[in-house]
């Protein structure tokens, strides 16, 4: 197969010795896999605190390990929700789909050698990996890990230990750790920006960019301008916290019987700041796996990406629209209802284009030769979970509704499905796909299908009935219901959704092994098993150090030439020439 | 000091040292006028929304003119500008929040 | 649409291979960081703004002589240092690496005599019992905005002063291009810009009424 090439650029050096090579790697490939290693070691974290949250709610007297034998009492339980809610959102949701998938195969799929700027690549994971670690050792210090939730509303979270257990230093390394992060995402989002625009071959315009591009691309452009109204957010309530100012606490708090020595602060400037960043945040994390499933759809039903065009206007839509509708998480907090009535009216209208994504991925599964891999699985799951996930939102929306809904087990429901498991899917997604040309190895079918059909029944089965139980009126939050009358008849359900909890979270140690076993002892993996038609398959499987060895890519094609007539092949690689 | 070079093709110097040290003294003035606006009794909306234009004029001149976004491609102007501009806009939307704090007199 | 032709070169700025906004990648990135701490400082300005909107009794606290004389100083210096700026970024474009130095250096000293007077207003106000969670004057949380956004702007103004140093020492040993220079003008610029809002928004806001100086 012929590749089209440009003259031959300046090749730098492959680097030499362990701490070059795997370590303070600047190659883009490594620090992608890094930034997915740190992923996995995140989400297993994280699912283990959320197993302990379901054992409590099951079984709320029960005694536990890890707890001296003694029962969890409600503000660990907290502590658990707090640092699974952080430790997902941020170090899995925002690390692995952007910072993973995306610095591997961005520079590859727009023909680079590497990223705009390798060594603020290299910082960008490490300042993020301190950050991690920071997170993980609020845990271990005095007092504990932080309960104020992953949105950390003041005034709990502002005036310090005397609001509860973990909020002493735990707060402190929590929001400490929040602010590295927003460093290191900052650093990120500016290497992503100039590396799409700057750093595309020839003939790869903006329009012939896979889908994965511009969604890395636009997913960087809301980082850049979200993050930095957090880490003024954190600021903010640092002070709080050590200074002495009052931000957000107002005068004439009385916390156990003890008069708090702030005033004249507004906790509703902390939610705004913090939503004005936290609804682009929950895009962040979503767009990504939009990418990969419209990527993998593509490739699996052998035809182009239904309305390429219409994809790109609705995810830079829905980019936009993410800043404009904040004030939905805020609907209870006394907002005057013309303020909601805007804000309702804009949530809802992100509804459009995301069902113009959502159509097109079905239009771009309709009528094709399905190939049922196990990353189309994914990707399908990930289109099922978004709109199950996505209509309840619609729910959500509207104030009037929302006044009842809010802190139930609604919201609980419909995150989860919509931005946990969705984008999660799309994780899995990519890992399948990608596998072969990040290790060179073959993913077991066997295994994935069978993690698949697992994961997927199981996460209904533990999100579903959530939405039942929100509606009752069950809070979220709390760590025992069962002594609440009109709540108690939820209790069996509780118990339910915690089996199914604990068998899904089993089935992702299959998961697991098989990617340990698969780097094993995989089969090797040619440079397009899939044969898909984006640049990354036109090079080896992993790839060299400098990507193309050597040769620069010429792109004559959009991404999606599938089954098109004429051609000898069901697909047409993008830097094939025309004839 | 840099001389005259504005019509030299396509680089950097676009902008001459008269041009540049004409800027600076309507920067200077401008803060002169601010200073002495906050010494004559206006109301405190008017004077914010005088002193506010007058921040914007200025941020203005030095980004086109200092930061020489003037001579840059306009696609870049247009790519930075509404974003800044957008995020700004939309954080005016926490004001009726606390003017609803300052109706009410909360407790302090 | 794009107007690539069959032999792949491409016509329009946006078909790869160039930068679409022909400056190089380092340029694009430092206005892109330039537009996120933009938005930190307009978050904290919009705090400021709200807290003070809500709030009863908010000093006026700053006084002809010291504080408005002395900050309006302040601004001379930046605005001056940015036209220094300015002058370096050209010189250094020219190649000429010790007129850029000297320029670079000029911008150093403003840079610095901002700081030390603000270090100096800040005693002072300190002096006269300011603090993060009260004054003599009125709302506690003057002082708790005043040092938080003046703090912040002090310490970009500081971190410009030591790499417009690092850059000055570099260029002039032929380690950076003359492209860092104008890289850093940007930032130093940005610095300034910033200071254009605190200004008015912070002191030319809160004058105290015509009385007597300190």
């Amino acid at each position: 197969m012929s590749h089209g090439t440009a003259a031959a650029p300046h090749v730098h050096q492959a680097p030499t010795g362990f701490w070059k090579k795997y370590i303070f790697s600047l190659d883009h490939k490594v620090i992608g896999i890094q930034y997915w290693l740190l992923a996995l070691t995140a989400v297993f974290v994280g699912m283990g605190l959320s197993l302990y949250m379901r054992l409590r709610l099951a079984w709320p007297s029960g005694e536990f390990p890890f707890f001296g034998g003694a029962q969890m009492t409600p503000e660990m339980y907290l502590a658990l929700v707090t640092m699974h809610g952080t430790i997902m959102v941020f170090f899995v949701l925002t690390t692995a789909p952007q910072g993973g998938f995306g610095n591997y195969f961005l520079p590859i799929q727009i023909g680079a050698a590497d990223m705009a700027f390798p060594v603020l690549n290299m910082l960008s994971f490490w300042v993020t990996f301190v950050a991690f670690v920071v997170m993980i050792l609020a845990f271990f210090v005095e007092g504990g890990a932080p309960i104020g939730s992953w949105v950390a509303y003041p005034p709990l979270s502002a005036v310090g230990a005397i609001a509860g257990p973990g909020q002493g230093m735990g707060m402190n390394m929590w929001i400490i750790s929040i602010g590295i992060f927003c460093l290191g995402a900052l650093l990120g989002a500016l290497n992503f920006i100039a590396t799409t625009l700057d750093m595309r071959a020839r003939g790869m315009s903006m329009m012939r960019m896979p889908m994965t591009c511009w969604v890395w691309f636009v997913t960087a452009v809301l980082g850049l301008l979200a993050f930095g109204v957090l880490l003024a957010a954190g600021i903010l309530l640092l002070l709080d916290r050590t200074a002495g100012t009052s931000f957000f606490v107002p005068g004439g708090l009385v916390i156990s019987e003890q008069l708090i020595d702030h005033k004249g602060g507004s906790p509703i400037l902390w939610q705004h700041l913090f939503w004005f960043f936290g609804h682009p945040e929950v895009y962040i994390a979503i767009l990504p796996g939009m990418g990969a499933t419209s990527q993998i759809l593509a490739v699996f039903s052998r035809k182009p990406v239904y309305g390429y065009r219409a994809m790109v206007m609705a995810m830079c839509g829905i980019g936009l629209l993410g800043f404009l509708v904040w004030g939905h998480h805020m609907f209870i907090s006394g907002m005057s209802p013309y303020t909601a009535m805007v804000f309702s009216v804009l949530t809802l209208s992100i509804g459009v284009p995301s069902a113009i994504k959502t159509f097109n991925w079905i239009g771009t599964m309709w009528g094709g030769q399905i190939r049922f891999t196990a990353p189309m699985l994914y990707a399908i799951g990930f289109v099922s979970l978004f709109i199950s996930g996505g209509l309840s939102g619609i729910f959500l929306g509207q104030p009037s509704l929302d006044l009842y809904l809010h802190d139930t087990y609604f919201v609980v429901g419909h995150f989860h499905l919509v931005m946990g498991v969705a984008a999660i899917f799309g994780m899995f997604a990519g890992t399948q796909y990608w596998f072969p040309k990040m290790f060179g190895k073959m993913m077991n079918e066997t295994m994935s299908k069978i993690h698949f059909w697992v994961t997927f029944l199981g996460v209904y089965a533990i999100f579903m009935p959530m939405h039942y139980m929100g509606i009752v009126g069950h809070p979220r939050r709390y760590a025992d219901t069962s002594g609440v009358d009109f709540l108690a008849p939820l209790q069996d359900m509780h118990v339910f959704i915690s089996y199914a909890a604990m068998i899904t979270i089993g089935a992702q140690l299959l998961f697991l092994f098989n990617i340990i076993w698969s780097m094993m002892k995989g089969p090797k993996a040619s440079d397009n098993p899939w044969e898909a038609t984006t640049l990354e398959w036109s090079i080896p499987s992993p790839p060299p150090f400098d990507n193309f060895g050597g040769r620069v890519p010429v792109v004559y094609r959009g991404p999606y030439e599938y089954s098109r007539p004429g051609e000898a092949k069901d697909f047409v690689m993008q830097d094939e020439p025309m004839k | 000091m840099s001389g005259n070079h504005a019509s030299e093709q396509g680089e950097h110097h676009d902008g001459t040292t008269k041009w540049f040290m004409t800027v600076w003294v309507v920067l200077l003035v401008l803060t002169a006028v601010e200073v002495f606006l906050a010494y004559i009794h206006l109301p405190v909306g008017l004077m914010l929304t005088i002193l506010l234009g007058l921040s914007i004029a200025k941020a203005a001149m030095i980004i086109a003119y200092f930061m020489h976004l003037r001579y840059e491609r306009f696609s870049l102007v247009l790519t930075l500008i509404p974003m800044w501009m957008m995020c700004t806009l939309l954080m005016l939307v926490i004001f009726p929040d606390s003017f609803r704090i300052q109706e009410w007199g909360w407790p302090r | 649409m794009s107007t690539i032709e069959a032999d792949g070169v491409g016509t329009s700025v946006w078909d790869g291979g160039v930068s679409p906004f022909g400056i190089p990648s380092k340029k694009l990135s430092m206005w892109l960081f330039i537009i996120s701490d933009a938005l930190t400082f307009t978050a904290l300005l919009m705090a400021y703004s709200y807290l003070r909107v809500s709030s009863k009794d908010w000093p006026m606290a700053f006084h002809f002589y010291p504080s408005i004389v002395v900050s309006t100083v302040m601004t001379l210096f930046l605005l001056t240092s940015s036209i220094t700026m300015v002058f370096a970024v050209s010189a250094a474009q020219q190649g000429r690496m010790a007129a850029s130095f000297k320029w670079i250096w000029a911008t150093v000293g403003g840079g610095v005599a901002f700081l030390l007077l603000h270090a100096n207003e800040w005693r002072t106000l300190i002096d006269e019992g300011l603090r993060t969670n009260s004054n003599p004057w009125g709302n506690p949380l003057f002082g708790a905005t005043f040092f938080t956004i003046t703090g912040l702007h002090m310490l970009h103004v500081t971190i410009g002063v030591v790499a417009l140093i690092v850059i000055s020492l570099g260029y002039k040993s032929g380690k950076y291009p003359a492209d860092y220079v104008e890289i850093t003008g940007l930032y130093w610029h940005f610095v300034d810009l910033v200071w254009m809002f605190v200004f008015p928004l912070i002191y030319l806001l809160s004058v105290a009424p015509s009385g007597a100086a300190h």
